[in-house]
């Protein structure tokens, strides 16, 4: 049979079209994060905390705020290279970075936090100012810094921030603190002692008293613009990076884990990885499997006798305890899970194909070939094997979910290659974390659920390939 | 006589695949070094022991540590620590197949023992009584599911059915038991998260075995659920397959009973294949219940590993990979017999 009649086939019944359309949505996720994500991604960005820094802990997805009564903060993180402005004068530029943020929320942000990264002057430092306008038409400044000026004996250019960031926590510093005390003190002629400011920083930056006089605050709902400006002396002089974070107890499209990841990432990165771990371990498990078996089913005599002892030991050897001691001993990687997958999953693939074989080795067809003259290698991989290849082939779509479930498996025991995170690992880690007893869905349901949607592909295929193998149920 | 040879063959089989995870495990532990570690780890608690009780008579210390590192170069000796590695397996394939499998570097049995045998024995139990009841009660669903969607075969509710339990072929069987946690455990508060008995456990009699059960509920939920799908989807299409055999249509042409041709010429031809699956799909429910037995904290062997794994206790890890492999060969030999009880064909010919 042809690959297109296959494909039409596949395509004629209810389950060869889900199957094939989320197969497709696998191989496009996978495309998208081989492009899109470096391909160290497990050490540089997944287990690396710095990255993960800002983010908050064990909070859920933006999206759940629909089901629930207060609207809660959606963590931010405003960035910007470049600034949005530039004003020219003499001698002195000033850049302006502006955010802008229609604040919606029902609570004020857990923190707020401002970095820098990457400040090189030529002349004389940099003075950076931080303020905030406000739905209500105030301005509140919050924080202001020169750069550090050349150490003795550094000669200019100077570049700071370069390592490690200037990171200001704004909830917690105390010159925001006055500030923010300044700014009640005009504003709302309230004169609130520095000791109960504190820890409301936040609060008072997007909110109004509840009352005259009143020292309680409630959050103020509107659009609000975090400006950033630089004075800068000289027009060589570049900044890296200015960036501001909202402190939230909901975080993008899938929530974050106990270290503040953002799980969406890890989810999607572990797309391909997943699709690479089923196909790789089918494809080779398939190959020895089929070249064996036919092999096996073929020669017959003494060949096939030791074929089948030997398969007959390997197939029955319970896989995951097996697995669990030699990716033990052997150390955590993937590919030596691939291996033992492949090791001990052909020898039932041989078994398998051997009994297809031995129906065509007696049939016309290769009885005429071998009269023909063709050699005994010729009639198995030319002949014998297309006939079989449509059952081959469904057999390696019925293999893939077996190896993407064991390795699944074997991570949720903790056996995970550390280098590369695969859903499995991301369950694991909520499991050990103690997610599960907390009750924090977002970081246990969905990588579980990739993992039966992922091998629910390749059954829906499997069930769809039918027609394909078994021509009786052609319509 | 063939009845003999043949469970005599498939006895050899699996002896061979003892044999063969015997001499993986053995060879992988000598090759890595984790066997010299293991036996380095093991002189050490004896010598431990054996300094406290010398202490009490040899007052010089440097006749203490002479006397002690005589007994190490005895000992080491006696390990065979002194030769290369491939020298000790003989001694190593007899250690365990005689359970002599030394000490758990951190792991304890719940008496406090640190001897891996005793860790192991206490959880065998355990294991043995989630895995079989759950088998039974999948069996049992299966059988008398499969033949009704087989007489059903092509409506909507065989269709439908299908596709669930292809569905739940795909259902790892640790995240079902976390959806089930979340679930009825946290939602609804139905049952409890874990474990084996409440604490303090009640005392004995009814009470300790409906608190069994109760925290047995959600493990053995969990497992028939993943199971019960592609074993009923096996029951189904064999009994298809044999109720499209010619010999059924002469049954029924004959005009015998539904009833009578269901059980006698359905179902008792398509049991020995059925018991062949049930063999093929074991190795799995031994990886189930090894993955569901970690998410519930059921205190059995595959808790244990995943104990030895977060420890990092090799031996224990040893000791299980041994067991789960002779528990499943047991099994498999089990249902060999069954097999060739239910196969007239071997027992006739």
């Amino acid at each position: 049979m042809r690959p297109w009649e296959t494909i039409k086939l596949l395509l004629a019944s209810a389950t060869g079209k889900v199957g094939i359309g989320l197969f497709l949505a696998l191989v496009i996720v996978s495309i998208y994060v081989v492009i899109s994500y470096p391909l160290d991604f497990g050490t540089r960005t997944w287990n690396n905390p710095a990255v993960w820094a800002d983010n908050p802990k064990n909070v859920p997805p933006a999206w759940s705020n629909a089901f629930t009564d207060v609207k809660r903060v959606e963590h931010t993180t405003f960035r910007a290279t470049k600034p949005t402005e530039v004003i020219p004068a003499q001698g002195i530029n000033t850049w302006r970075y502006t955010f802008a943020l229609d604040y919606q929320f029902d609570e004020p942000p857990t923190f707020t936090s401002f970095a820098l990264r990457n400040v090189i002057y030529y002349s004389r430092p940099p003075v950076i100012t931080l303020s905030l306008s406000r739905p209500d038409g105030k301005e509140m400044l919050l924080y202001r810094h020169v750069v550090r000026g050349p150490d003795p004996g550094e000669s200019l250019p100077v570049s700071r921030y370069v390592e490690a960031p200037l990171r200001v926590y704004l909830s917690g510093d105390n010159t925001v603190l006055w500030n923010v005390a300044d700014f009640v003190r005009q504003e709302f002629k309230l004169d609130t002692p520095l000791s109960e400011l504190r820890g409301m920083v936040d609060r008072v930056m997007f909110g109004i008293p509840v009352e005259e006089n009143g020292q309680d605050f409630k959050v103020l709902n509107g659009n609000y613009t975090i400006i950033a400006t630089a004075q800068v002396y000289h027009p060589e002089d570049s900044i890296g990076e200015v960036s501001f974070v909202l402190g939230g107890s909901v975080y993008g499209v899938m929530g974050t884990d106990s270290l503040g990841r953002d799980l969406a990432t890890g989810l999607v990165f572990g797309c391909p990885v997943a699709l690479l771990i089923g196909l790789v371990t089918a494809v080779l498990t398939t190959t020895i499997g089929a070249f064996m078996g036919i092999l096996s089913g073929y020669k017959g005599g003494r060949t096939d006798t030791a074929i089948q002892r030997f398969c007959d030991i390997l197939a029955n050897i319970p896989l995951l305890p097996i697995l669990i001691f030699l990716i033990f001993i052997f150390g955590q990687k993937l590919r030596l899970v691939i291996l033992v997958l492949v090791a001990f999953g052909w020898p039932g693939m041989t078994i398998l194909i051997r009994s297809m074989v031995l129906q065509y080795r007696s049939s016309q067809l290769v009885e005429a070939t071998r009269a023909l003259g063709a050699s005994p290698w010729r009639i198995m991989f030319r002949h014998i094997f297309f006939q079989i290849a449509p059952f081959v082939l469904a057999q390696m779509i019925f293999f893939t979910p077996a190896a993407i479930l064991a390795e699944a498996g074997l991570s949720f025991l903790g056996l995970g290659d550390p280098s590369i995170p695969t859903w499995g690992q991301i369950l694991e880690h909520g499991f050990r974390t103690g997610a599960v007893y907390a009750g924090y869905w977002w970081w246990v349901l969905p990588p579980g659920l990739l993992i039966v949607l992922a091998a629910t592909t390749f059954v829906l295929l499997t069930l769809g390939m039918e027609p394909v193998v078994n021509p009786r149920l052609r319509q | 006589m063939s009845l003999v040879t043949t469970l005599a063959v498939r006895g050899l089989t699996l002896f061979g695949v003892l044999m063969a995870v015997l001499l993986l495990v053995v060879i992988a532990l000598g090759a890595t070094g984790f066997s010299d570690r293991m036996l380095h780890a093991t002189i050490n608690e004896e010598l431990r022991g054996l300094r406290q009780s010398l202490a009490q008579t040899i007052r010089d210390p440097d006749q203490l540590e002479q006397a002690l590192s005589l007994q190490r170069e005895e000992l080491v000796r006696y390990y065979h620590l002194d030769k290369p590695w491939y020298f000790r397996l003989p001694d190593m394939v007899r250690r365990v197949l005689t359970f002599d499998l030394g000490e758990a570097r951190t792991l304890r049995s719940f008496e406090g023992s640190s001897r891996v045998s005793d860790i192991v024995r206490e959880r065998l139990l355990n294991t043995v009584l989630l895995v079989t009841t759950a088998s039974i009660i999948t069996a049992i669903l299966g059988l008398l599911i499969g033949p009704k969607l087989a007489s059903q075969a092509g409506s909507r509710l065989d269709r439908t059915a299908c596709l669930f339990l292809a569905f739940s072929y795909a259902l790892p069987a640790w995240w079902m038991g976390i959806f089930l946690i979340l679930a009825f455990s946290f939602k609804f508060n139905l049952f409890p998260t874990g474990g084996m008995y409440s604490l303090p456990p009640p005392p004995g009699g009814i009470d300790r075995l409906f608190d069994l059960l109760w925290h047995a509920a959600l493990p053995i939920i969990t497992l028939v659920l993943v199971s019960f799908g592609s074993w009923t989807y096996i029951v189904r299409t064999m009994v298809l397959n044999t109720a499209q055999e010619s010999f059924v249509s002469v049954a029924r042409a004959k005009g015998l009973p539904e009833q009578l041709i269901r059980r006698r010429y359905i179902i008792r031809v398509a049991a020995p294949p059925i018991v062949t699956n049930l063999m093929l799909g074991l190795a799995g429910s031994i990886g189930g219940a090894i993955l569901t037995e970690t998410v519930f904290n059921w205190p059995g062997m595959g808790r244990l590993y995943y104990d030895a794994v977060l420890a990092a206790d090799e031996s224990v890890i040893v000791a299980l990979t041994f067991i789960f492999t002779l528990i499943y060969i047991i099994a498999r030999f089990i249902l060999e017999i069954l097999y060739v009880i239910l196969d007239p064909r071997i027992r006739y010919a």
